[in-house]
């Protein structure tokens, strides 16, 4: 199964895509993915309920949040209410250690987003801050990549051993599934997007958009 | 193929691609006009003192390139909103892209989304956004 981890909707402050033209894109365009998680900035979308248009579409919906640390920004995938009460999602200046370790308490996984970025990925921290604690996977491929980026992203990935995801980062409809993960089985939940993370059996794709 | 009735737009349609006039000239008349005419948009060597990569294309101008894009597909279209987000700066003499796809369409009010997206030779998207516009039925 084919999920592109990383997309925002008009939930993100700068979201441009409502969910339901995703869907439509995907289908119409024949994407070559089953499915995309939806990690809005800053926060949860805890009132949204996508499975409708997930069964309309036969694609796999999910949410999770894309936060913001001293070493950049960060997916979590498995959000819960105990891990919103661990950490306040709108700071923007949350310690990645402390994500990390919620997430490990809570059932939750964090991985890094476009760490190759300047400023907003994590490469740019590692000489201040050092490296990480409890870091095991990054997204090597990112859809708004730009330049060096991604290389720079699985540069790091490779010193330190950490696996990769991929995710389009997409804020507008057309970007949907520009990157994305392959898993061995398939995936219908948060929960079991967690659980096949934690089995580290999945790989990052680059998808060519057919015109 | 110029669009004149909501009739002959279909989802996922992509807009004729178009390649806007980024020379120092065209951005020098344009900042003029506007009464932008700083150095950061006219004078690559002043820019590159502010630490800029080159003289920056105005945002506005920016938007009016992808206004004639549309304009270019739809002449008769009415352009109600242009909403973009700069992920990264456009430098006056280099080549870019503008391209538009269609992502919505109001058959009852003829009101047509179109994604926007501003692309460098190296297909670096470095604006993109979304455009409502509304074409007679």
């Amino acid at each position: 199964m084919i999920l592109d981890l990383h997309a925002h909707s008009i939930k993100s402050d700068d979201g441009r895509a409502k969910v339901q033209n995703y869907c439509q894109w995907i289908r119409a365009k024949e994407i070559a993915i089953d499915g995309f998680v939806l990690t809005e900035h800053r926060q949860f979308d805890n009132e949204s309920d996508y499975s409708p248009l997930a069964a309309k579409h036969g694609l796999t919906i999910l949410k999770g949040a894309e936060v913001e640390t001293q070493y950049g920004h960060v997916l979590v995938f498995g959000v819960n209410d105990a891990l919103q009460a661990a950490f306040d999602f709108t700071n923007i200046n949350l310690r990645l250690e402390q994500v990390i370790e919620a997430c490990h308490a809570n059932g939750a996984v964090a991985v890094p987003c476009h760490p190759g970025r300047k400023r907003v990925g994590m490469a740019a921290h590692l000489e201040e801050f050092g490296i990480p604690k409890g870091v095991t996977i990054v997204e090597v491929y990112n859809g708004g990549s730009r330049g060096e980026e991604d290389q720079v992203a699985q540069h790091m990935a490779d010193e330190q051993g950490y696996l990769g995801i991929g995710g389009s980062d997409a804020h507008i409809v057309s970007h949907i599934g520009r990157c994305a993960t392959e898993f061995s089985g398939d995936i219908r939940s948060e929960l079991e997007l967690v659980e096949a993370l934690q089995g580290r059996d999945f790989k990052a794709l680059k998808i060519k958009q057919e015109d | 193929m110029s669009i004149n009735h909501l009739s002959e737009v279909e989802f996922g349609v992509e807009l004729p691609t178009f390649q806007p006039d980024t020379s120092l000239a065209n951005v020098k008349k344009f900042a003029i006009a506007a009464g932008w005419n700083s150095p950061r948009f006219t004078d690559h060597e002043a820019a590159r003192k502010e630490g800029l990569p080159g003289a920056l294309i105005p945002g506005i101008m920016s938007q009016g390139f992808l206004s004639a894009m549309i304009h270019n597909w739809a002449p008769g279209a009415e352009i109600r909103l242009v909403d973009t987000i700069f992920r990264a700066p456009c430098v006056v003499d280099e080549r870019y892209h503008i391209n538009g796809v269609v992502t919505d369409i109001d058959e009852e009010s003829g009101e047509v989304e179109i994604d926007l997206t501003v692309t460098n030779d190296a297909q670096e998207t470095r604006v993109f956004g979304t455009a409502k516009v509304m074409i007679a039925n």
